[in-house]
């Protein structure tokens, strides 16, 4: 990795470090650069013991700026979790009630130790939050052991070292909590997404038939298989050009599938005519790439069924 | 569709609350781009640390009616002649402190070695206080790489590019910031009582002091000059009666090595 980088680049000498700082696992957390970019990390961290993420070991990315430690690391979580969405870019906030600005003189053991601070927090609404329920999140927290990254090939089950109730790791918690009282995440907004946020909002309650599909593919997709992450990740932000206004979106993203089904059944139960339903199910991460596929998917099979029909049709015909 | 709407409760509320949610992002974002824009324009117009100028160019800056600024500036200039500017993005302080007193050094073998010393031990401070060793020492380093130049004689249009180069210069504002921060923590309980709001000192710090780009104010002052041990004045110019600057010398009583020009949100050195 050495000879490819250049070495007097400040990045690049701090990242060296930091890599040979975290290079073994604690039983807290976990991180490497990826094989083949310094830039890109992957980490591993274990849910604060005292939460509905006991239990849990949690694994994601970090992306470096070139700017580092100047400027700060983002960081994507992987393993479903119930307090951020997979997949989404969360980043320091400079809003609200966390007037504090990432310091130079923090590291990716900071960020990580802040995620753990963080997760036991209230999502309260914000964008890449989610409000999961307790239960929710702790069988998240269980499936979460089961979890084998693809790319880096890490084992949630091999990833950190077994909890020790030593003076170390309680250190590590308290840490962890401190640092969560002055940092604040927040997800990468897109501005594209933004300014389509107005004109679509209004005409939420008008889909009816062309909105179905979509409807249900954001309740399925709220549960992304952590291994095709990486590459939402990589296509959310074209995806976000299209997506549904964040007004509405957010509000059922914060609804954890569980609640979600519960809400979709319950209006199903509804003696309403079938429109309706429909236009009051929650509009979730949807997008119209998506959407698209499965109208096309949908009508494929329709088609195959019909010529099947007619076939058959024939072929009683022709017997007779 | 207008019989639906008695039986949508929920998406009301729900939406505008969360547009409050997206305005508030919104808002972080176009501050954000906005804060870039003003920085990257400010980065055009003004080198990190300019030339010496004549402190005369100063009464170009204001209008000619503007006499309060033009009778200052005749008193400034009785006392000094030249300035140095330094760019304007909230790192000024600790810049102009830098350069200034680097420059200085330049022919100060004494002074020089003294500095040299307080400089080599501060971060085994800061370590000793809480700080991590491998995250500062690459700031810590480039100051004592600055002294070695200094000490090497370089010349000082080399010093100067130096102070111009991002990556060094930048380097060198996160550990004066960091020296600041360390002296404000070590003596908590005289600073704390300049603090307003019922900050902590140590939240103070996080917020004020060691992230980039966060203004400097008297307290900044006296805890890096304390660190250092660093005579700094400040000559403080605004639009107050008087007709003359306010000069400050930091600590109080000492013979000042560093001078610096103090205009409301800015810093810049000032010669003899």
């Amino acid at each position: 990795m050495e000879a490819r980088y250049n070495l007097k680049s400040p990045a690049v000498k701090r990242l060296m470090k930091e890599a040979a700082e975290l290079k073994d696992p604690t039983d807290h957390y976990h991180a490497q650069p990826l094989e083949d970019n310094l830039f890109e990390w992957h980490f591993t961290v274990r849910g604060p013991p005292d939460s509905d993420f006991d239990g849990g070991i949690y694994h994601g990315r970090i992306v470096l700026p070139p700017e580092y430690p100047m400027k700060p690391p983002s960081i994507i979580l992987l393993t479903a979790n119930g307090r951020f969405e997979v997949g989404k870019k969360i980043c320091l906030s400079i809003s609200g009630h966390h007037p504090e600005t990432w310091q130079p003189s923090w590291s990716i053991r900071t960020a990580l130790l802040a995620i753990i601070g963080f997760m036991p927090t209230k999502g309260e609404g914000a964008i890449g939050s989610l409000d999961y329920t307790p239960e929710e999140r702790r069988a998240l927290a269980k499936k979460s052991q089961d979890f084998c990254c693809e790319m880096c090939g890490t084992s949630m089950k091999t990833a950190l070292l077994p909890l020790t109730s030593g003076s170390v790791s309680s250190q590590a918690d308290k840490e962890a909590k401190e640092l969560a009282r002055q940092i604040s995440f927040k997800a990468e907004v897109n501005s594209s997404r933004r300014s389509d946020a107005g004109p679509s909002n209004t005409s939420g309650l008008n889909h009816s038939a062309a909105s179905r599909e979509p409807q249900q593919d954001g309740a399925a997709r709220a549960f992304p298989d952590p291994a095709s992450a990486t590459s939402e990740a990589q296509s959310s932000s074209a995806a976000a050009a299209q997506e549904h206004p964040p007004a509405v979106s957010s509000s059922s993203t914060s609804l954890s599938p569980r609640q979600r089904r519960a809400q979709q059944q319950s209006q199903r139960r509804a003696p309403a005519s079938a429109d309706f339903n429909r236009a009051q199910q929650p509009r979730g991460n949807t997008n119209h790439t998506g959407s698209t596929v499965l109208i096309v998917l949908l009508t494929f099979a329709l088609a195959a069924l019909i010529f099947r029909r007619i076939c058959l049709a024939n072929e009683y015909v022709f017997e007779l | 569709m207008a019989a639906e709407e008695p039986q949508q409760p929920q998406p009301e509320p729900l939406a505008g609350s969360d547009a409050d949610g997206v305005n508030c992002l919104a808002y972080d974002e176009a501050i954000m781009a906005q804060q870039d824009r003003i920085q990257q324009e400010i980065a055009v117009q003004n080198p990190l640390v300019s030339e010496r100028l004549e402190l005369a160019e100063l009464y170009k800056e204001y209008a000619e009616d503007d006499h309060v600024y033009q009778e200052k500036i005749k008193d400034l200039l009785q006392k000094y002649s030249y300035i140095r500017k330094t760019r304007p993005d909230g790192n000024c302080f600790y810049r102009a402190f830098g350069f200034a007193h680097l420059e200085a050094l330049l022919e100060d073998g004494q002074e020089l070695q003294r500095f040299k010393e307080v400089s080599a031990r501060s971060k085994e401070e800061l370590v000793a206080q809480g700080f991590t060793e491998f995250t500062i020492e690459d700031f810590h380093n480039t100051l004592m790489e600055l002294i070695e130049r200094v000490e090497r004689r370089v010349p000082l249009p080399e010093l100067l590019a130096a102070f111009n180069e991002p990556a060094t210069s930048d380097y060198l504002v996160v550990y004066l910031r960091l020296l600041t921060s360390g002296c404000l923590q070590r003596h908590r309980r005289f600073f704390e009582q300049f603090l307003e709001g019922g900050r902590s000192i140590k939240e103070f710090c996080q917020q004020e002091v060691e992230p980039m780009c966060k203004e400097s104010d008297h307290i900044h002052i006296i805890a890096l000059a304390r660190a250092l041990h660093v005579s700094i004045l400040v000559e403080y110019m605004d639009r107050g009666e008087g007709g003359a600057t306010n000069p400050h010398v930091f600590p109080e009583g000492s013979q000042p090595r560093v001078c610096l020009l103090y205009r409301p949100g800015h810093y810049d050195i000032l010669y003899k």
